[in-house]
């Protein structure tokens, strides 16, 4: 045990190293500061914007219209023009990224009933979110306001009916079924928000599988690259603990760097994705509906991630006997890296039970599927197929320790090469 | 003198390709041995065998009185092996490296700290063992790794091309730790392209070539046997 502990200690040493920490430091500090950004936009998006307006119909309605801006947290710049074409050179020169124009006749024309065109321009001066989100706000400013006009219209025209029969005379009322659950609520804002509740855990699985597998394959390529492997190979201990130290080390150092990692992802996200808050009732619907992790539901993914870190580093170690030199791990990495990436992309937007059989009984053969479909799963309640799914990857574990630990214990550790010349394995 | 290592008609091939056709040799206790021969004769693959770094595909190779294939980790416990290009970890210090050596040979801290402290004193590297493997030339990494493989004391160091790459005066310094320590009752299997050294250093020597050995014994043996004045022209005309 104490061989075992100073050869842990030693592979942990080599992979925490200068590089690690800074490149770590480095991208904390990258995640937090686009995190800050992007919540300081959201908060200028959601502060009181500015909007030029010409009023060409000076009517009440339009006077109206004007306040309901105001009302929506528009700062009203009246643009004094005397055409539109000149009213948007003039706004064009302005810092302002909204412009509405009002067209003379406008209030008549909703007083007769007769549809008349305001215009918008938005000036895109930027992709950002805050900058698509003023003409968001500006639309809805109008869509109530239409709502507003068509409702006075229709309170003078049928006073007997409320506006809102009479538009929509159809009521429905919404329910969504999991399971042997069911709750009320609109299936679309469900899915949206357990879509964006759950979108992080993809990414963290994503990270930790790869970020293991990277130092476990790079640690035997760099003993290989300085001359170490032949002298470690010779000194009183098993074999398969060398293996076995530098999977656990790259394990541990993979979960304490994906953690580091999330905590700035988490800024990030919480910076991108600070406006989207469930509404109380969606909340409620969606804990009746059962759509949350309870504390079951992340021991199993925790499981499960496990697992599929345990295949990734023994995938990686027996690549990482292949490779010549640290170079040549890189490249080696590229296999695994498909192998993530397929479960990890299709994650986000295909639902692989509805895909053909072949398809998705070739998605189930990568291990690292399971932990990407575990989350919808345990949410659905479907729990055999994760238990299956990790049954699956424990048996993948095994095979591949078994061979990792056949190539450590044969001259095939210090033979087998992966020539990418000659394309073949030299054994 | 007991002997230590016994080699009979060990064999090695690597797919068809035969690297050892069946070499038998036997070292005695204190005593340095080489193997001298040219470029892929068999000599590093004897070493990597007799080191448990290869297994053999014939023939039996027996370490105080421990049979390879069967007790590969009793000769590991007792045998340093010394690879022609070896390198240590350029991310520990020196010393950090000698002490993550030593705690594989020592079962006790103070054991271990006794057996770095041995080491020093062999490498002669006082104040740079502070620092990163990474920091140093050529000769300090080979002086850190030759004074890594005999700190354990152990029974056999086995040494390919010690002095490979190094300048005059890391040579001399290196063949004077390695005869130390043979006097000291350690006994040594190198092999080496320098045939001068291999004059200076060995007590016996075999001459081995495409995977055979040609002829054993002193240099001043071979260089009668075969009329030479030195052991150059002696493997020659072993060759013809």
């Amino acid at each position: 045990m104490k061989k075992f502990t100073n050869l842990l200690r030693k592979e942990i040493r080599e992979l925490i190293n200068k590089q690690l920490i800074i490149s770590l430091l480095m991208m904390m500090a990258i995640f937090y500061f686009i995190g800050v950004m992007a919540k300081t936009e959201m908060k200028k998006a959601a502060a009181t914007q500015k909007i030029s307006v010409m009023d060409l119909d000076q009517s009440e309605l339009s006077r109206g219209l004007a306040g309901s801006l105001k009302t929506a947290n528009f700062e009203i710049e009246w643009n004094q023009e005397k055409d539109p074409e000149a009213a948007v050179q003039a706004a064009k020169q302005g810092d302002t990224y909204l412009l509405l124009v009002i067209p003379q006749g406008f209030g008549e024309s909703i007083v007769r009933l007769e549809p008349k065109e305001i215009s918008t321009y938005t000036f895109l001066r930027s992709f950002s979110i805050g900058g698509i989100r003023k003409s968001e706000i500006l639309k809805a400013v109008i869509t109530a306001t239409n709502t507003y006009l068509s409702n006075d219209v229709l309170k003078k025209k049928v006073p007997d009916v409320p506006p809102d029969i009479l538009k929509s005379p159809i009521r429905s009322k919404d329910f969504v079924i999991v399971k042997d659950r069911m709750a009320e609520g609109s299936a679309s804002a469900i899915s949206g928000m357990v879509y964006s509740q759950s979108i992080i855990i993809p990414i963290i699985l994503f990270m930790i599988i790869m970020y293991s597998s990277q130092m476990v394959i790079s640690a035997i390529a760099m003993e290989k690259q300085n001359k170490t492997l032949e002298t470690l190979l010779t000194v009183p201990i098993p074999r398969t603990a060398i293996a076995t130290t530098k999977m656990l080390a790259a394990g541990i150092v993979g979960l304490l760097s994906a953690a580091i990692y999330m905590i700035g992802m988490k800024s990030y996200m919480g910076g991108m994705m600070g406006n989207i808050r469930a509404s109380a009732s969606t909340n409620t619907v969606i804990k009746q509906l059962g759509l949350t992790l309870t504390g079951n539901g992340y021991l199993l993914l925790g499981i499960a991630l496990f697992f599929a870190i345990l295949c990734g580093l023994a995938m990686a170690t027996i690549l990482g006997v292949l490779a010549e030199d640290f170079r040549s791990a890189q490249t080696l990495m590229m296999p695994l890296m498909l192998l993530i990436l397929i479960p990890y992309l299709l994650s986000f937007f295909a639902d692989v039970n509805s895909l053909p059989l072949p398809v998705k009984l070739l998605i189930m053969a990568i291990p690292f599927s399971h932990p990407f479909l575990a989350t919808p799963n345990i949410m659905l309640g479907n729990y055999a197929a994760v238990i299956y799914g990790i049954l699956y990857m424990a048996v993948v574990f095994l095979v591949l320790v078994f061979i990792a630990a056949r190539i450590f214990s044969t001259d095939r550790v210090l033979t087998m090469k992966l020539r990418w010349g000659k394309k073949k394995v030299v054994l | 003198m007991p002997t230590v290592l016994k080699v009979e008609g060990l064999k090695k091939a690597y797919g068809t390709k035969e690297a050892l056709r069946g070499i038998d040799f036997e070292v005695q206790t204190g005593e340095i041995f080489a193997l001298i021969g040219p470029n892929g004769a068999g000599k590093t693959t004897t070493l990597r065998i007799v080191s448990t770094l290869l297994t053999l595909s014939g023939g039996k190779v027996t370490f105080l009185g421990h049979d390879l294939k069967k007790e590969p980790e009793k000769i590991r416990e007792n045998i340093s092996y010394l690879p022609e290009e070896a390198g240590a970890y350029r991310n520990l210090k020196g010393r950090d490296y000698l002490k993550f050596m030593a705690n594989f040979y020592e079962e006790t801290r103070e054991k271990a700290e006794e057996t770095v402290k041995r080491a020093e004193a062999i490498a002669e590297l006082g104040s740079a063992l502070n620092d990163k493997v990474g920091t140093y030339s050529k000769g300090m990494v080979r002086k850190l790794l030759l004074a890594r493989a005999l700190m354990t004391k152990p029974a056999m160091a086995v040494l390919d091309e010690p002095t490979s790459g190094l300048d005059v005066i890391n040579s001399l310094e290196v063949r004077e730790i390695i005869k130390k320590f043979a006097k000291e009752g350690i006994s040594v299997l190198l092999s080496s392209h320098n045939m001068l050294e291999i004059e200076f250093l060995s007590d016996r020597v075999a001459l081995i070539d495409k995977g055979l050995i040609l002829d054993s014994g002193t240099s001043q043996e071979l260089k009668d046997k075969y009329q030479a004045p030195n052991l150059e022209v002696a493997f020659r005309s072993a060759l013809r």
